[in-house]
């Protein structure tokens, strides 16, 4: 029997770094220079044959980069299992902000055990980086796994680079996720619908984050 | 008639963009990636400068507007202009009327400074614009304003190059509004904005707090579609962030877009809500159309795929009239959310600035003297008007049980007459001639004069009121405005006429717009692109637009399409 999975994922990082081109060439394979910049949110839906047996829909919501927009997040962050955390290689500024971004994730949404959703790092416009960033490259394996990041992807979505695995990356971490959860579930408990199975331990969760700071 | 229209269009009254973008820079985005980009390099403008994508004019989403009528309506509001506080204070109905029933695209431009109360501010604040446009802008929000540039209206031809004028004009225009209000800085959403009009917008926490207010009043005006959005946890600001933060400036076709911002200069707010309020209510306002997007997710993608036939101009303007929500329903609703909103998040953080409560409030709120409301204007065409030259608003007071002006349709002949065109022939001698002398003795004011960079000019030294500033320009970066010429012999005589050429030019007769409206793109008439070699911008043949000389029985033309009712209900 096909199982079919719906996921919501993110797509965020800083003005200008190019998260609409992704989604717009992940999921209608084009590339153009002229999109409009993001205002609010948008939203745009893959499918894909994971494997013979199932089928993940994939909700990507293309958040607006701009810092102001920032208490907004809140309410598109809602129910997301998963994270594309854009920069783009050409420009510092916009990888200094992928720990703001990481941060305001986890503070925001949380998985239903209280861990934080899977967030890929994307290294955008590679096609331009001519020097850029190119000498942190090297370092992004230690920086993802210092700051939680399930791993990293040089990207472009002009070239079409990258981009394909890097979602595929990120499905691999939700759906183990998910496995991880249906497995731990008690077949002889049903768990009833507005009951919070993982309410205590997110709370501890909370807490343990919160006198961490 | 519609798609002979296109057919025009695509034939006479367009540019193509190529001629724009390759010889303005190399670096043009429409340069060497326009085929890997799917556009074809040959793509046309419609009447209102775009050249592609979902804003681009089709004949269904707009209405026509029959020439006579326009011309008609030109007159009308160049007096409403020239009287402007006595028509605000005393006849706002008549003005609200006129705004609803569409600006002349002539006259938009001014009528809208008027209307938004720039033209006070202007006259108030001389040289500001000047001084922070000479200022250095803060290096973080410079930094940002660059990214946005040419992502505003990327399929519109004034911001289709990287560089090019519109995208200049942009910038500075969104500097110096950063420097104007540092505490607001730039805002992404206020680009679409700024493409269009400067104007303050609200800040993030009051957009969720005009969220709230659309909801409660949509409970009101349609349940079933509230329940709908409830019920899938949608709130408001996942739909309606860009409708509110840009005035729907990136949401309606064009010709939508203007009728709009026509009702909001003039109304204010509301009309924004009630605009959201149709869309929802046409969107998600029956049962099955319910049962057609059964999830948040398919329900949030119907708000983005908006179906043309509600944003159809005449449609939802007569949408946006009819709706029960009046001013004082916005204000009472926003009253009661920011009540709930300090309780649930405390206070705002935020100290907006005032919400445009319309024309009528901008005036009396603001001080001004009669001079600040002069007309300024910078191309003199002298017109014998045929009967009287006094204003409609005297007219009108002694004849105050006349309802509509009487019908002058036939009293004033078409300025924008062709060459070809038989009729108005001695009236087209007599403004060469005027237009001639006028020279002769003035040397020719800017082609362009915005407002952007009006130059100090005495007041006293201005022709009394006399001739239409083009539209915005968007070239003011290549053609700054020369000095005033002080017409002191001022003429006996002298009516406006709505149009938008250098006369130096004007000795002909422009070009008839082909279709009714299209004096909206003045701008790009007149005034192309320098180096542009090839498209003759004054066509020899252009013959007379067959649907308006055929239609000259006005009353009935009148009921066709003045749809808008006589006025608006729920003020």
């Amino acid at each position: 029997m096909q199982k079919e999975h719906l996921f919501k994922v993110l797509v965020i990082g800083d003005l200008g770094v190019g998260k609409t081109s992704i989604i717009k060439r992940y999921v209608h394979q084009i590339f153009s220079q002229h999109y409009r910049a993001t205002i609010g949110v948008d939203f745009a839906l893959k499918v894909l044959h994971w494997d013979s047996q199932t089928v993940v829909r994939l909700q990507l919501w293309d958040i607006a980069g701009q810092e102001r927009y920032g208490n907004m997040t809140r309410v598109y962050y809602r129910e997301a299992v998963g994270a594309l955390i854009v920069f783009d290689v050409t420009r510092a500024s916009t990888f200094d902000a992928v720990l703001k971004w990481k941060d305001d994730l986890d503070l925001k949404v949380t998985l239903s055990n209280g861990k934080p959703v899977p967030a890929v790092l994307l290294a955008n416009k590679s096609d331009q980086s001519r020097e850029g960033l190119r000498s942190q490259i090297p370092k992004l394996d230690t920086f993802c796994k210092e700051n939680g990041f399930v791993g990293w992807f040089e990207t472009s979505a002009k070239d079409n680079t990258n981009i394909e695995a890097a979602a595929k990356c990120l499905v691999e971490h939700i759906l183990a996720y998910e496995e991880n959860i249906t497995n731990n579930t008690d077949p002889d408990v049903v768990a009833l619908p507005g009951y919070n199975n993982n309410t205590k331990e997110r709370v501890r969760t909370r807490c343990v984050t919160c006198s961490k700071f | 008639m519609a798609q002979q229209e296109n057919g025009r269009l695509s034939s006479e009254d367009t540019m193509s963009v190529r001629t724009l973008g390759s010889q303005f820079d190399e670096e043009s985005s429409f340069g060497s990636d326009s085929e890997i980009n799917g556009f074809p390099s040959l793509r046309r403008t419609d009447k209102y400068g775009f050249i592609g994508g979902a804003q681009q004019y089709s004949a269904e989403s707009a209405q026509d507007v029959p020439l006579e009528v326009l011309r008609h309506r030109e007159v009308k509001w160049l007096d409403m202009l020239n009287h402007w506080d006595k028509w605000i204070s005393k006849r706002f109905k008549k003005v609200r009327l006129r705004c609803q029933k569409g600006i002349p695209p002539s006259l938009r431009g001014r009528a809208w400074l008027y209307l938004s109360g720039g033209k006070v501010k202007r006259e108030q604040n001389p040289g500001k614009f000047e001084e922070l446009d000479s200022m250095d802008g803060d290096p973080k929000w410079v930094d940002v304003i660059e990214r946005d540039l040419h992502r505003q209206f990327p399929f519109h031809e004034m911001f289709v190059s990287r560089g090019g004028h519109g995208q200049q004009d942009l910038f500075r225009v969104l500097k110096a509004y950063t420097l104007y209000r540092p505490d607001e800085g730039y805002c992404q959403a206020q680009a679409p904005i700024a493409a269009v009009l400067l104007m303050h917008m609200p800040a993030e926490e009051a957009i969720q707090l005009d969220g709230e207010i659309l909801n409660a009043l949509l409970k009101r005006v349609c349940p079933p579609a509230y329940r709908h959005l409830e019920k899938h946890k949608i709130e408001p600001i996942l739909y309606m962030t860009e409708w509110f933060m840009c005035a729907f400036s990136r949401t309606l076709p064009w010709a939508s877009v203007l009728r709009v911002w026509d009702m909001f200069l003039c109304d204010g707010v509301k009309i924004i809500f009630r605009v959201g309020l149709v869309l929802l209510k046409c969107m998600l306002g029956s049962r099955e159309k319910l049962k057609a997007c059964p999830g948040q997710y398919e329900t949030m993608e119907l708000l983005r795929a908006l179906e043309q036939r509600y944003m159809q101009e005449a449609f939802l303007v007569q949408q946006i009239l009819e709706l029960p929500i009046s001013a004082r329903d916005v204000e009472r609703e926003h009253r009661m959310q920011l009540k709930r909103w300090r309780k649930t998040h405390g206070e705002l953080s935020y100290k907006s600035p005032p919400r445009m409560h319309g024309a009528q409030a901008i005036m009396s709120a603001e001080p001004h003297t009669r001079q600040d409301l002069r007309q300024k204007p910078t191309i003199i065409v002298q017109y014998p008007l045929p009967s009287d030259t006094k204003s409609e608003f005297a007219r009108v007071k002694k004849r105050s049980t006349i309802r509509k002006a009487p019908n002058l349709t036939f009293d004033v002949p078409n300025p924008y007459a062709l060459p070809t065109d038989p009729k108005p022939a001695p009236l087209t001698n007599q403004t060469h001639e005027t237009a001639s002398n006028n020279q002769s003795k003035h040397p020719p004011p800017s082609l362009q004069q915005s407002h952007l960079t009006t130059p100090k000019q005495t007041p006293s030294s201005d022709p009394p009121a006399s001739v239409v500033p083009p539209q915005p320009s968007p070239n003011l970066s290549r053609t700054p405005p020369p000095p005033q010429p002080s017409p002191k012999p001022k003429p006996a005589h002298v009516t406006e006429i709505p149009r938008s050429s250098n006369p130096a030019v004007t000795v002909q007769p422009l070009p008839l717009p082909k279709d009714s409206s299209n004096t909206n793109n003045s701008a790009h008439l007149i005034d192309p692109p320098p180096t542009t070699d090839s498209t003759p911008l004054l066509p020899d043949v252009a013959p007379v637009n067959g649907n308006s000389a055929a239609a000259p029985t006005v009353p009935g033309l009148r009921n066709s399409f003045e749809s808008v009712g006589s006025e608006d209900t729920y003020l």
